[in-house]
């Protein structure tokens, strides 16, 4: 495995150059598309929140499709569909080209044609569910017609992400972040055929399908969120701090434990209910279990951040990145708490469930993917960010709306929890759990306000920046650093010049 | 390439051990699962379990409205939760119930395509709705004006599912019998539409504690009374 020496840094910057021409397109396509659908979802958001507590706001008789039952699908399907694994493809398409060395050679009308397909299928969907098609299946709410279009859409994207993962015939030393998203590639579609031939194509599976369809949501979790976020934050971290990622051992050690946990779990979900009463069971442990990997993963993250935190100060993307990789912890501590039986069973059915969707596919996730589109876009569109102010609009919004979104679920989970299963309150109504819940919601419809202003600015940088209209300077956006005032050439390592190989 | 290979092969070994065990094989398991027949000497009754058919066609209703974010329908074990000790969760509905409400098993689900367990309790349980309305209108009125029945209700009003028509000649047997502010403007009444009536159906076909044949007969012999 030893690297031939790069000494050549010019020809070696005109290769990275012509991948990232290369698949340019299909990429920004993506990005774009992802970001209005993070806006439209977090929008949606809000409404259900807000409906949630008020249930007769907007409540015209010409408005009858927007009820909390058909607004709340809505809002985690875009999530999910519209943005997550949009961008997550395009992320993943970038860094599987980067890190094995390889153009993207052809195929580009049809991954573009995908990528439309792809989002005309989830507006179907979502007006689907919007206008009474939904199959209220948890995350498979979108009609039945959608998943076939959605599977094929995903598959020409994967097709040629394995194509250049087999191909990469020098492999350039250690290449973990390629490693999870072809993990990606294939888990996705396997898991998504297998739920939806489940639920939508055989005639009648009972409560065994409601097993499945919480099977499907932890598996699209754990084996396409969290590889192409921990993938992201594999290739970035080395990136832009200039070490090599501290342990490849415990690289591998993550890999390889999260491949063999991930397609366990799920059924925990309905402890205590009518699925036979081992696969609950065998859930609850890989949710306790999946503390290994995450904590592996995470340790390594922070070995290879050690001694360079100054660069979270002002390098947006490691910034972004290094709040995924600590949110990453967090949210596989909120699943041990679902899971297993002693504190699952209190947090079961309550608002809980939705913080760790939450945490999960925003904090942990998405901030990673954020990281890895303010790195990735301007060396795709040839020009810089705009303004340094709105990346830490977008910054400090996101962060504040997802702490109290996760915060605000948990704790109203426990409170919840309290008022279903406490023994005094057998003979009250449900006004107790109603009015208790109240301040939770409020303050999540506050949160998703905070993120909404914070993704619509997204949303108008990212414009820009795919319009061309971005700064042109040779200098990366750096935010300012205040403890350090360190003149800014002097603080942008590893972005101009080589950066290590095995990143 | 072979490493290649050997990667593609671990992933697919990895991800498929459990895939098959805990996908492929109880999916094939269960389409073999069936009704039982009640035992008359041990069971004391006769008949199939389970018994109740649920109603299709509201199910439909129930799941385009999206009801299951807000209700389960799963009684959990009594070591889970208090789910078996509820008041009106089961069949007894004015005090306490003589024995815990029996948690669900897979059977009490067999005819439903995907059964709706449930998202979040952000309302009570349905899965023994079937009892606790004594009447279609209560429920009707419950789905048209949630407010009606409880003040502090948050479910959303289900109105787009009725009609406000002009009241012609005597009052129509299926109008709404609302009251205060909920009332329709004078002169008009509020009829369910096909749906409502499907919905309605739906939720009081919804019955899952039905006794598990060759268990706890005591339990059949105490909601006989």
């Amino acid at each position: 495995m030893a690297l031939p020496v790069e000494t050549d840094i010019d020809s070696d910057s005109l290769r990275r150059a012509a991948i990232d021409r290369s698949v340019k397109g299909p990429v920004l396509f993506l990005f774009t598309n992802g970001a209005f659908w993070l806006m439209a979802s977090t929008i949606v958001g809000l409404l259900a929140s807000v409906k949630h507590v008020f249930p007769y706001f907007l409540d015209e008789p010409w408005l009858w499709f927007l009820q909390y039952g058909r607004l709340q699908p809505a809002h985690i399907t875009a999530l999910v569909y519209g943005w997550g694994i949009q961008a997550g493809l395009g992320v993943a398409l970038w860094i599987m080209a980067r890190r094995t060395g390889q153009e993207l050679k052809r195929g580009h009308t049809a991954l573009i044609a995908a990528g439309v397909f792809w989002n005309i299928a989830v507006t179907l969907g979502i007006l689907g569910i919007l206008f009474g098609g939904s199959t209220s299946i948890e995350w498979l709410e979108m009609p039945a017609y959608v998943w076939p279009v959605l599977l094929i859409c995903f598959l020409v994207f994967a097709w040629p992400m394995v194509g250049m993962f087999a191909r990469a015939r020098h492999p350039e030393g250690f290449m973990i972040s390629a490693w999870y998203m072809l993990g990606a590639c294939f888990w996705f579609p396997w898991v998504f055929i297998t739920a939806n031939v489940c639920l939508h194509c055989l005639p009648s599976l009972g409560a065994l399908g409601a097993g499945i369809s919480a099977w499907y949501v932890h598996a699209v979790m754990l084996l396409f969120f969290a590889p192409v976020g921990i993938g992201s934050a594999y290739y970035f971290i080395p990136k832009v701090t200039g070490q090599p990622i501290a342990s490849y051992q415990l690289a591998k050690l993550g890999f390889w434990l999260l491949a063999a946990l991930g397609g366990w779990s799920g059924m925990q979900r309905y402890m205590g209910g009518p699925l036979p009463a081992w696969m609950p069971a065998v859930g609850a442990a890989t949710g306790v279990l999946m503390l290994i990997p995450v904590g592996v993963v995470a340790w390594n993250y922070h070995l290879t951040t050690l001694g360079k935190h100054s660069l979270v100060q002002t390098s947006p993307s490691l910034r972004f990145t290094f709040i995924g990789a600590l949110v990453y912890p967090i949210s596989a501590l909120m699943f041990a708490l679902l899971s297993n039986y002693w504190t699952g069973a209190h947090l079961q059915f309550t608002h809980a469930w939705y913080g760790f969707q939450i945490v999960t596919i925003y904090g942990f996730f998405s901030m990673c993917i954020f990281g890895a589109i303010y790195y990735i876009v301007p060396r795709l569109a040839g020009c810089e960010w705009l303004s340094v102010r709105l990346i830490r609009n977008h910054f400090w919004f996101s962060v504040y709306g997802i702490g109290t979104i996760v915060v605000a679920s948990l704790v109203c989970g426990m409170q919840q929890g309290s008022d279903i299963n406490d023994p005094e309150k057998w003979n009250l109504s449900f006004s107790n759990v109603v009015e208790n819940m109240r301040g939770y919601i409020v303050a999540r419809a506050i949160a998703w306000a905070l993120i909404t202003w914070s993704n619509v600015w997204f949303l108008i940088h990212l414009m820009l920046m795919v319009a061309g209209l971005g700064r042109r300077s040779t200098a990366p956006t750096l935010l300012p650093d205040y403890d350090h005032e360190v003149p800014m050439q002097i603080n942008t390592p590893a972005i101009q010049s080589n950066p290590p190989a095995r990143a | 390439m072979s490493d290649f290979r050997k990667f593609v092969f671990l992933i697919g070994v990895l991800f498929g051990l459990p895939w098959l065990l805990l996908i492929v094989v109880p999916v094939l398991k269960y389409q073999h699962l069936s009704p039982i027949a009640y035992d008359k000497e041990k069971d004391g009754m006769e008949g199939f379990y389970p018994t109740a058919v649920i109603h299709r066609q509201g199910q439909l209703v129930y799941a385009r409205e999206g009801c299951v974010q807000c209700h389960t329908q799963m009684i959990r074990a009594a070591h889970l939760g208090l789910d078996a000790w509820r008041k009106g969760w089961g069949q007894e509905q004015a005090e306490r119930a003589p024995e815990p409400i029996r948690s669900n098993t897979l059977r009490d689900y067999l005819s439903e395509p995907v059964a709706f367990l449930g998202i979040q309790r952000t309302g009570p349980d349905l899965a023994n709705a079937g009892w606790r309305f004594p009447d279609r209108m209560k429920l009707h009125q419950s789905l048209y004006a949630p407010r009606s029945v409880n003040e502090w209700s948050t479910m959303p009003s289900y109105k787009h599912l009725y009609v406000v028509r002009k009241a012609q000649g005597p009052k129509s047997k299926k109008a709404l019998d609302l009251s205060g502010k909920f009332q329709p403007a004078k002169g008009y009444e509020v009829v369910p539409t096909a749906e409502a009536e499907a919905l309605v159906d739906y939720i009081l076909s919804l019955k899952k504690d039905y006794p598990v044949p060759g268990m706890a007969p005591a339990v059949a012999d105490a909601k006989k009374k």
